[in-house]
């Protein structure tokens, strides 16, 4: 069963490559940083709530991995 | 002889890839030696993603514009992300062991060596400073 997890993970991990390339080669689907960059123009008021959301998220996933 | 003002966006010079990639470099290269679940990874990470929230929530660095919308081929990244989540919730379901894994439990192992580690900070760092550009 631990090779089924494994497979999965590299799985998702080569479909997030493949959309990816695909998106780079095409303006049909939209890359992963346009994806962040439209979260990120989100506000509420005068607090961009997207970008905060954004880097904690990102924060959070460095924390998790490298220091928890 | 009058020469107009030319009103060109310069890019301050440390925000360039040839001030920041060795920059993040050397701070990979440090960080990797910090093991996890240490007091001084758990710093190190939050001073790092500290100052690059101040980076990214203030106007010092020069940002890439956003697209105004986003195209319907959109919904392809649901493929990636349903295919994570299945996984990782179907390992939440099992408890998370050594022979159903979730993500974290199998990077772990990986990220205790040096190499790994200092590659893993390399990415978050790189990636950190995308974000922060955009």
């Amino acid at each position: 069963m631990r090779w089924v997890a494994v497979g999965g993970f590299v799985l998702a991990a080569f479909l997030v490559a493949a959309v990816e390339w695909a998106a780079r080669r095409t303006r049909r689907i939209p890359t992963l940083s346009d994806m962040a960059a439209v979260i990120m123009t989100h506000e509420v008021g005068k607090v961009p709530v997207g970008r905060v959301a954004i880097f904690g998220f990102w924060w959070w996933v460095g924390w998790h991995f490298l220091a928890r | 002889m009058d020469h107009p003002e030319l009103a060109v966006p310069t890019t301050p010079a440390w925000t360039r890839p040839a001030v920041t990639l060795p920059l993040f470099g050397a701070f990979s290269l440090l960080g990797g030696f910090l093991p996890s679940f240490s007091l001084e990874a758990n710093l190190y990470i939050f001073t790092l993603g500290a100052v690059m929230m101040r980076l990214g929530l203030g106007q010092r660095v020069p940002r890439r514009p956003a697209p105004t919308r986003l195209p319907r081929g959109l919904v392809w990244w649901l493929l990636p992300v349903g295919v994570f989540v299945l996984f990782e919730i179907t390992a939440f379901a099992n408890g998370s062991k050594e022979s159903y894994p979730t993500l974290s439990l199998l990077a772990d192992p990986l990220l205790d060596h040096y190499l790994p580690r200092a590659l893993a900070y390399f990415g978050w760092l790189v990636g950190f400073w995308g974000l922060v550009r955009r």
